[in-house]
């Protein structure tokens, strides 16, 4: 009993400290605008949808977070593909120089970004990527790379040997033996190598901001960073923008969530 | 199929299973990596046409660089406090989250939140939650401190934003690693009598070292790269008290247009990060071997 | 077909179309003369919302048939436009032709070759319409290279009901700023009260608010004659009268975290007897539900004893790109923009203060937004930051020095000397 308060109070406190800010963040975009200009830490007097409305109607705001999902969605798609392929073979297959690939991998997490952001605005505008999604989807993916390949090496690597080999007797070639068996177990890595390159990629502002120029391919990054005048910062704007920003992470992790719970390990096993 | 066949089978497919990984290593790392090498060793500054091979005289200057030290040393009091805290509080929350509980779906998808938010976003909340005038922060605390101005606590405020921020990728990173942890392992241990500190400790510690060394590793790399956050809360002021590494990179390049520089501090910052790497990809083979 | 091949197959076909849509959306890179001529303008959000800009862009457009122009937001932070456009015109970047930049970068891009003379879009009686900080702002070399499209001066806000029921006048030196906000202070028994709040925040908002210090003690200034001229002993005395600022109580501690929204609101809800900021807070302290509402009056920034008052130039010049395929109408756009008719236009409409003498007589403008009106005084004296290409390099190690200032991290004497010896060092970089 008293085991299960002290979890209660934990849970509370790293809620609050979660959501803390973005309570915060969600009752000011509920203001009123000329409220939050004059006060933007305020209780809440009165509310009002108006700061949501003016987003969505004053500005692309839809297209954006149509672009951000498209750009969010495939960069995941081809990291994970890859990554889960390069962390297969390194873990499992008799690659030589497995070490040496992992910490070339790890390379690509040294660069600031801001030093690679030149080279590839230029090579952009070379193929002629300027202003299209498809030029933030391929430094995405590849940015998340390391992180996911790693992720997914150490789930692999921790598999019993017995898997691969019982697939192996089986007759199955290595993909087959990755599709049909090796695969589950390790989707939790999966899943969380998936959430943190979607949010990569749908928070990522630097390479966006540069690479981008019209509501064509803009993100949800750069649009919010317009929002702000030269002078005056409209919170409220800003806030209902975030809140809105933020649903379809919530929903990618929800959905993605029952693969982060254990029994798979086991469910395999038996085959 | 003979044996070798079948290994030389299996080699082919692992190279092939590599080359899209190695293909996007090559095209955005190495290449801009060369680019940013070759500009280091040149005085590029498009403003005044000059643009000529200076050597490692960027090297050299950096080297006795009062603004470079100490961007150095502000990022690593930033990586070490940072990943320390990140570690403690994702492995308590990974713990909370790892049991049964109704609500236990929303309740991770709520610790997720500061992750999922754009990082400009983040620290401008902060920044509003830890101004003088309006900060809630000071409210609440009835203090009256002046986070973002003091030359000795503008740091601290730049760790509260990224641990607020970084601490879910740590938690989901270390929850995955505690999924894969069979629960008889630790059934075995409670049988021998082990309370939940020992388990803990003795059993479970153990098995997520490797997790907790890629958590440790990648957030490390990560917060040596801060820039965002210090952006947007302090500018990397008071006095360049705050200012990270690449932030000083980014003046370099972006505001001053040095691009020779700006590119030294880069490849010297990833020469840092590479060393760091190295010992923490050592500690991972050994704790491989070990388990 | 398992879950993997499966996706794996869809998203090479998902990519294969995206890419396919991307390429069939992308416009024919070149080819001018087959389509109408289309000029792009590139600036940041226009204060007050982006309907009077919009309507002088469909007048132009109206007036230009065979013209299209495509209007391109950027952030509004200086240091996001900074980057955009150093990336972009560095790789001689087509993709806009006319932009709106900073007074302080014209000197820059024009040395680093990026903008095309200006010296023909402005006439001669024009030039005498136009003030003269922002016309030598825009100068290098003798040349103009921007078109000044509206400017900036920073003024003192005070709060008028407070200063009456203390019987003070406004403050005309910094001595007397620091006796009425001692007066007011100890008068109303408000702890909380805030005195005089500058922005101290290490970034350009400050140079801004220590320029109008320093350059107020006869002698005083940062770069002088191609040269540092922080050792200079005016120069140190202007960055002790800053730092006692702080030191003495007049300004709190907390002006070291302050830009220019943060002091405004600050200000703005009555917990401040002076600021220093822009015109922009005018409207703001005058909207409905203001608090100080009625209460507001304006003066020039106090001055060092035996000194002049200076307010410090801000604002913004139209450039052509030196890229563009389609100069001449960018040109055109340019001078529509800079004429009289727009620049009172978007005076009237969002309160913006024009470059042009003239304007500030013009009984409209004394009706309809008649704070703009009574700004000619300040503006007149508006002074530009040190106008050389190396600006931002010697803003970098000017903010920090300041900082270092205001926070007492360094005594005024080692700040001054640590800026010399950085600008001497910047200013020395170019080789003949």
């Amino acid at each position: 009993m008293k085991r299960a308060i002290l979890l209660g109070a934990g849970l509370f406190l790293v809620l609050a400290f979660c959501l803390g800010p973005y309570v915060w963040l969600l009752i000011t975009s509920l203001r009123p605008p000329a409220e939050v200009a004059a006060d933007p830490a305020a209780l809440p007097a009165a509310l009002s949808l108006e700061s949501f409305r003016a987003v969505f109607s004053e500005r692309p705001f839809f297209r954006i977070v149509g672009n951000s999902l498209l750009v969010a969605i495939l960069s995941t798609a081809l990291c994970l593909a890859a990554a889960t392929a390069a962390a297969f073979a390194l873990a499992r297959l008799p690659v030589p120089g497995n070490r040496a690939v992992l910490a070339l991998l790890l390379s690509v997490s040294m660069l600031p970004p801001v030093a690679s952001v030149g080279p590839v605005y230029l090579a952009a505008s070379a193929l002629g990527l300027r202003d299209t999604a498809a030029a933030l989807v391929m430094p995405y993916a590849a940015l998340s790379l390391p992180l996911a390949t790693w992720i997914l090496h150490g789930f692999f690597r921790d598999l019993p040997a017995d898997l691969h080999r019982a697939a192996k007797v089986d007759g199955c070639t290595p993909l087959q033996a990755l599709r049909k068996v090796l695969l589950p177990p390790v989707a939790p890595g999966i899943a969380a190598a998936a959430i943190l390159t979607f949010i990569f990629s749908w928070n990522e502002f630097l390479f966006a901001l540069s690479l981008t120029s019209t509501d064509r391919s803009r993100t949800v990054p750069v649009e919010i960073a317009l929002f702000a005048g030269v002078h005056e910062v409209p919170w409220g704007e800003i806030a209902a923008a975030s809140v809105v920003a933020t649903l379809p992470i919530l929903l990618v992790v929800a959905a993605l969530d029952r693969f982060l719970v254990r029994g798979l390990l086991a469910g395999s096993g038996k085959g | 199929m003979s044996r070798a066949r079948f290994l030389e089978s299996e080699r082919r497919v692992g190279f092939l299973c590599l080359a899209p990984a190695l293909l996007a290593v090559a095209a955005f790392s190495l290449a801009p990596l060369a680019i940013v090498l070759w500009l280091s060793l040149r005085r590029h500054m498009p403003v005044f046409g000059i643009s000529r091979f200076v050597g490692l005289d960027n090297y050299a200057y950096l080297v006795s660089d009062p603004r470079f030290l100490s961007s150095l040393g502000n990022t690593a009091y930033v990586v070490l406090a940072s990943v320390a805290l990140e570690l403690v509080l994702g492995l308590l929350v990974a713990l909370l989250l790892d049991r049964s509980f109704s609500g236990r779906r929303i309740a991770r998808a709520a610790v997720l939140v500061p992750w999922a938010f754009p990082t400009v976003v983040a620290a401008s909340a902060w920044g509003f939650l830890l101004s003088p005038g309006f900060g809630v922060v000071n409210r609440v605390l009835g203090i009256d401190a002046n986070w973002l101005g003091d030359p000795w606590l503008a740091i601290h405020a730049v760790i509260l934003a990224d641990v607020w921020k970084s601490t879910p990728l740590a938690a989901l990173l270390l929850l995955a690693g505690l999924q894969v942890i069979p629960r008889d392992l630790g059934r075995a241990a409670l049988v021998d009598g082990a309370g939940a500190a020992a388990r803990f400790f003795r059993v479970t510690l153990p098995l997520l070292r490797p997790t907790i060394l890629v958590v440790v590793l990648f957030r490390s790399l990560d917060a040596f790269r801060i820039f965002d956050v210090v952006y947007v809360l302090t500018g990397g002021g008071p006095a360049n008290t705050t200012e990270s590494v690449s932030l000083y990179a980014y003046r370099l390049y972006f505001q001053t247009l040095q691009f020779g520089t700006g590119s030294a501090v880069s490849i010297a910052s990833c020469l840092v990060m590479a060393a760091w790497s190295a010992v923490m990809v050592g500690l991972l083979s050994t704790s491989r071997r070990g388990a | 077909m398992t879950a993997r091949s499966e996706r794996t197959r869809h998203a090479v076909a998902a990519v294969a179309v995206a890419l396919a849509s991307c390429a069939a959306r992308d416009e024919p890179a070149a080819a001018p003369d087959t389509l109408p001529a289309t000029i792009v303008f590139r600036h940041f959000p226009v204060f007050g919302g982006p309907e009077p800009l919009s309507r002088l862009l469909d007048e132009f457009r109206r007036e230009n048939p065979g013209l299209i122009v495509e209007d391109r937001l950027l952030p509004a932070s200086s240091d996001q436009q900074h980057q955009f456009y150093a990336t972009q015109l560095e790789a001689r970047s087509s993709d806009f032709d006319v932009f709106a930049l900073d007074v302080v970068w014209v000197p820059e891009f024009a040395r680093a070759g990026w903008l095309r003379d200006a010296s023909d879009l402005v006439s001669e009686d024009d030039r005498r319409d136009f003030f003269d900080g922002p016309l030598l702002a825009t100068t290098l070399g003798g040349k103009a290279y921007a078109v000044p499209w509206f400017m900036d001066g920073g003024l003192l806000y005070y709060r008028a009901d407070l200063l009456e029921k203390h019987g003070l006048a406004v403050p005309d030196t910094l001595d007397d700023l620091a006796r009425a906000t001692r007066t007011v202070i100890e008068g109303e028994r408000d702890p909380s009260l805030l005195g005089f709040l500058f922005q101290g925040r290490q970034y350009e908002g400050l140079v801004c608010s220590a320029l109008e210090i320093v350059h107020s003690v006869p002698g005083g200034a940062f770069v002088a004659d191609g040269r540092s001229a922080m050792t200079r002993p005016e120069t140190i005395e202007g960055l002790c009268l800053l730092r006692r600022l702080v030191a003495e109580g007049t300004s709190p501690a907390l002006v070291s975290s302050l830009d220019e929204e943060g002091s405004r609101l600050l200000f703005g809800s009555g917990r401040a007897v002076f600021l220093r900021n822009w015109p922009y807070a005018w409207s703001l302290f005058e909207a409905d539900g203001s608090s100080v509402k009625g209460k507001v009056g304006i003066a020039p920034v106090p001055r060092a004893a035996g000194g002049r008052h200076v307010a410090t130039l801000g604002g913004f010049a139209l450039g052509v790109n030196r890229h563009s395929r389609n100069p001449e109408a960018a040109e055109k756009l340019v001078r529509f923009l800079a004429s009289k008719e727009s620049q009172k236009s978007l005076a009237l409409a969002a309160g913006y203060e024009p470059t042009r003498r003239s304007l500030y007589d013009d009984p409209d403008l004394a009706e309809k937004q008649p704070f703009v009106a009574r700004l000619k005084t300040i503006l007149e004296r508006a002074e530009p930051r040190p106008v050389t290409p190396y600006y931002p390099m010697i803003a970098q190690a000017l903010q920090a020095e300041l900082s270092a200032v205001v926070t007492g991290l360094r005594s005024p004497e080692v700040a001054a000397r640590r800026a010399a010896s950085q600008i001497d060092h910047v200013l020395s970089l170019e080789e003949p």
